[in-house]
């Protein structure tokens, strides 16, 4: 584990520890089964999160990834009903099909900066959410509903990933499975930052043609991790089509675009395992909220107009203590 | 055609005073407003509780919506948007705020107001029928009148009064206008009132024929968006423009395209995308805005 | 006036709330309901009219003494859980009514949280009645959703024939939002009348369901001149504005709808613009409303302020789950003896004048009894109010 320091190593010990082990042995104790959901929820959300944040990266608002969610939803639920392929290799093809589309759309909108860029990729969440509506593949307005559980994977007879619809507690297998995704995507997101190609993305996000004129071959960089950002969201979008076994035109629409970039917003967007923060705020926060009954609502947008008046860049910034003072 | 051209004058009217506020907060701050739609949506509800439920003149009930928005959009910026903008590392973060007060005006309307569609009485009855092609109701061509003449008005108020100057000066350059005297943090609480008023103005306006519910909020902040963003956003001219050109396409598309039925809006969509990439910066606007 | 009551009755919910699960019951042991719907944001009319039904009905059998069911008395707790119309969201509600113990929850009010909820209630032993049209929800291998109200499947036949028979109706227009559930019902509409032999001039316009001006929607459809006008799926935001829009367009044929409308909103938003449209009710008219009916909906607006009209097909849902209860106790833990129980139950229904019954029906359109016979009852707006048209079965 070269280059980190024993805190981090520490730290991320503890994390892994309290996902894998802590939450079920909790949940255990306190008999509240339904937490599984919730944060299997947040962990697939975080996944997309992850991608719209690393837009971010490179000076780029993106309300768009609700689009690549459906996207990869979508695949993911076709492949699996009408060809007949197994989930988890339906699982990458999705997240590859979205960055493929990422990059056919991200040639000519890449150009684009600030709100503009923001808002063409909310009028994309609208023009795909459509395109499933009128398309024959997607079954149109009627959704692909019926879709089988993750079926088990076995290389030379040694079963590797169990059969879904064989077991007793799906729950916990998603929620192992989301959480294995979510820690290898902000490996990914980690190891990315922290790479040459990490270094380029910062000169970008400060200045594009300052970037540009010392030699970084921008619209390179820019189709690259567009494309890496959009993989994420067709993860999640998977996912979660297999949870709940039916995809529909408005399983991701409009409202989960401006989710997902709230949670980077909320987490910090100077910190990489901020988008994770943010969505477990957000999502989980809703359900806490549930005993409130019609105050819900209120008393949610309360405590989010709170946070960020006191803490304008995220949560995370508590920690550094450089919030207040730009 | 004649009937797709009215069509097209009406819906533009009055898209483009929704535009025309949320480009003014946005010239002034670099704030992309989400909750501009909810302030359009309040801005119907006050009217018809005034006007539909308590029978004050209609009149004296737009205004109410108006002052009641200002007063709304002062406090909003003076006690959110002015601290948060000062301590955010990124501007960008603003949004996180404005879509937090629009889930909370959205909590506010739905438990002051009800979730039911509230429609007033018209306020003129008959419609104007020239030999059937050409169809609109009077009380649709009076609002439409009352939109542009509104427009006229806030054009005339950023042209020739001192406010409007100040108003200018301070989206073309914050720190120059700063360094010519214009108190900035007055005047950007003052262009902020401004543009809710707006909002709360074409709601009043509206109600008395598309009436309103809680659910208009996030559609129309999102309509107002893409109009800002074909004429270009921060650009007063380009948002009226913009609203204009939003309006036309939609009379025109569901004129011409209506027997390929669902596809009508994914068209309009798919070419504001495409227009959107050839050309980034709208159509008057400053390039990366 | 309005506000205030408004107000007052926010005040009352909020107290309910507050208190429903901890103090106010006596010493009964509690029953709880699930709801699970839309209660916030565009769509919180449909949940709202449904969450506020079962309270209403909640609070007035709590009052008069409890709900016996075999031996024992209960009170009625009502659990919602706002969805926010999102399939990922009502998944977590449904969970959350597993959590709590409970075996019968009302919703999801859209096709996709329906469709979403499958899984979670069918491993965790939970009935559902949602508000979702599509087939496949109610027929075998499907097994634990059972639909709440008529079908528009079901309705569009019935109106679109009594339509032909009674006013010489020959051709028929669609129109449906740019959603899910109005499109699927459109299909399903024009399928209908298809059969019966009526002339379809116009089925592919559509609409944002954002549209604030429906002039330039509707003129093409004006155009192909139809007898009749159906607005499929149209959500009671919608209908006044669209009403309005075709009748100043001088549109003179007839229009008609198979989802619920209020008579409140209709009034208010076309005014007698609207005089002659047709919906789709429970028993909202004076000659049908028996007096528990009639009660039913005093409480109501003496609990929340107003009453919706959508909540007289939103009120049976709670009365078929307790009504099926009390026939086997049993089945308030085993979903299993509930489904059983479903293909003989029987009961009065006590919301209608004359012996209409409560019973569970469906075979024609999903094979196994998976849907509530609530009563066909075809509305006509007039002056304000509705007026019956007709009154059909479903089987």
């Amino acid at each position: 584990m070269l280059g980190f320091t024993s805190k981090q190593l520490i730290g991320v010990g503890i994390f892994l520890f309290m996902i894998f082990i802590g939450v079920p042995l909790i949940i255990g104790a306190t008999g509240r089964w339904d937490f599984y959901f919730t944060l299997t929820s947040v962990a697939l959300l975080a996944i997309a999160s992850a991608g719209v944040w690393l837009t971010f990266y490179i000076g780029r608002i993106n309300i768009g990834q609700g689009a690549f969610a459906l996207i990869g939803a979508y695949v993911s639920a076709i492949l699996v009903v009408k060809a007949g392929w197994s989930f988890w290799i339906s699982l990458p093809a999705a997240g590859l099909f979205a960055a493929i589309v990422a990059i056919l759309i991200g040639l000519p909108i890449l150009r684009l900066r600030g709100v503009y860029f923001a808002m063409i990729t909310l009028v994309l969440t609208q023009v795909v959410t459509l395109t499933a509506l009128a398309l024959p593949i997607t079954n149109g307005a009627k959704g692909i509903s019926n879709i089988p559980l993750p079926s088990g994977i076995s290389l030379f007879g040694i079963p590797i990933l169990p059969d879904f619809a064989g077991m007793e507690n799906t729950k916990l297998a998603f929620y192992y499975t989301a959480c294995v995704i979510m820690i290898l995507t902000y490996a990914a997101l980690y190891r990315l930052v922290n790479s040459r190609l990490g270094h380029l993305c910062r000169s970008m996000q400060q200045n594009e043609e300052l970037a540009s004129s010392i030699g970084v071959n921008i619209s390179y960089i820019r189709i690259v991790i567009f494309a890496i950002s959009s993989f994420f969201g067709g993860l999640g979008g998977a996912m979660f089509g297999s949870i709940a076994q039916s995809v529909y035109p408005s399983s991701f629409q409009v409202a989960d675009s401006v989710n997902f970039m709230l949670n980077c917003f909320l987490g910090g967007l100077g910190y990489v395992f901020g988008p994770m923060l943010g969505t477990l705020v957000l999502y989980f926060g809703w359900d806490l909220l549930f005993e409130f009954g019609k105050y819900q609502m209120l008393i949610y947008s309360t405590v989010l107009i709170l946070i960020i008046r006191f803490l304008p860049n995220g949560l995370l910034s508590i920690r550094i203590g450089k919030g207040g003072d730009k | 055609m004649e009937q797709i051209l009215a069509n097209g004058v009406y819906l533009g009217s009055q898209y483009a005073m929704i535009a025309l506020g949320l480009t003014l907060i946005f010239a002034l701050m670099n704030v992309l407003n989400f909750a501009h739609g909810q302030m359009y949506v309040i801005g119907g509800f006050v009217t018809y509780t005034f006007y539909g439920q308590w029978g004050v003149p209609f009149v004296l009930a737009l205004v109410m919506s108006c002052v009641t928005l200002a007063i709304l959009g002062a406090l909003i910026e003076r006690f959110l948007f002015a601290p948060v903008i000062k301590g955010s590392a990124r501007e960008e973060s603003t949004m996180l705020l404005a879509a937090g007060i629009a889930f909370f005006l959205d909590a506010v309307i739905l438990l002051v107001f009800g979730e039911k569609q509230r429609g007033v009485p018209k306020i003129v009855d008959g419609v104007f029928n020239y030999d059937f092609r050409l169809i609109m109701p009077y009380d649709r061509i009076l609002i439409c009148v009352l939109a542009i003449l509104s427009i006229v008005a806030f054009i005339g108020l950023m042209q020739y009064t001192k406010t409007g100057r100040a108003l200018r000066a301070l989206a073309q350059d914050r720190t120059a206008a700063q360094l010519m005297g214009v108190n900035v943090d007055r005047y950007s609480m003052i262009g902020f009132a401004l543009g809710a008023m707006l909002a709360g103005l074409v709601g009043g306006l509206l109600v008395t024929i598309t009436g309103v519910n809680l659910g208009m909020g996030g559609p129309t902040s999102i309509k107002a968006f893409m109009m800002v963003m074909i004429g270009g956003a921060g650009v007063i001219s380009g948002a009226i423009w913009g609203g204009i050109i939003l309006g036309f396409m939609e009379a025109i598309g569901l004129a011409v395209l209506y027997q390929y039925g669902d596809i009508t809006y994914l068209l309009i969509f798919v070419s504001l995308m495409i227009f959107l990439a050839i050309r980034p910066q709208g159509l008057m606007g400053k390039p990366w805005g | 006036m309005q506000r205030r009551s408004l107000m007052k009755a926010a005040l009352t919910a909020a107290t309910l709330t507050a208190f429903g699960a901890t103090a106010a019951f006596a010493e009964n042991p509690v029953l709880k309901i699930g709801f699970v719907g839309v209660t916030s944001g565009p769509a919180a009319a449909w949940g709202i009219s449904n969450q506020r039904s079962m309270e209403a009905r909640a609070a007035w059998i709590n009052e008069t003494g409890g709900y016996t069911i075999g031996d024992t008395t209960y009170d009625i707790e009502i659990v919602s859980f706002d969805d926010q119309k999102d399939p990922k969201r009502a998944i977590a509600g449904m969970e959350k009514m597993a959590q709590e113990g409970i075996h019968y929850v009302v919703g999801p009010n859209v096709d996709d949280g329906a469709a979403a909820v499958r899984p979670v209630a069918e491993s965790n032993g939970i009935m559902y009645f949602p508000y979702a049209f599509p087939k496949s929800l109610y027929q075998a291998p499907a097994s634990n959703a059972v639909l709440g109200m008529v079908a528009n499947y079901q309705s569009g036949p019935a109106i679109y024939k009594y339509l032909m028979e009674n006013e010489g109706v020959k051709t028929v227009a669609f129109i449906a939002a740019n959603e899910s559930d109005p499109l699927s019902q459109r299909d399903g509409g024009v399928e209908a009348a298809t059969a019966l032999g009526m002339e379809v001039v116009s089925d592919n316009v559509t609409y944002q369901v954002d549209t604030t001006d429906f002039t330039p929607v509707l003129t093409p459809v004006m155009r192909a001149q139809p007898d009749l006008l159906v607005l499929s799926g149209v959500s009671p935001a919608n209908a006044p504005q669209l009403i309005r829009s075709a009748r100043e367009l001088g549109f003179q044929g007839l229009i008609s709808t198979e989802t619920a409308q209020d008579a409140g909103v209709l009034a208010e938003g076309a005014g007698d613009l609207a005089n002659g449209f047709i919906s789709v009710g429970g028993a909202s008219t004076p000659e049908l409303a028996s007096p528990m009916m009639i009660e039913f909906v005093q409480r109501y607006t003496d609990m929340f302020g107003e009453y919706n009209d959508e909540s007289n097909t939103k009120v049976y849902a709670l009365e078929y789950i307790l009504e099926t209860l009390k026939v086997d106790p049993s089945a308030i833990t085993d979903v299993d003896a509930f489904q059983t129980t479903m293909d003989t139950f029987e009961a009065p229904n006590p919301y209608m004048n004359g012996d209409a019954k409560l019973r569970y029906v469906g075979m024609t359109s999903f094979g196994q009894r998976r849907q509530v016979a609530v009563p066909l009852v075809v509305n006509v707006f007039q002056d304000g109010a509705f007026e019956t048209l007709f009154v059909a079965e479903v089987d």
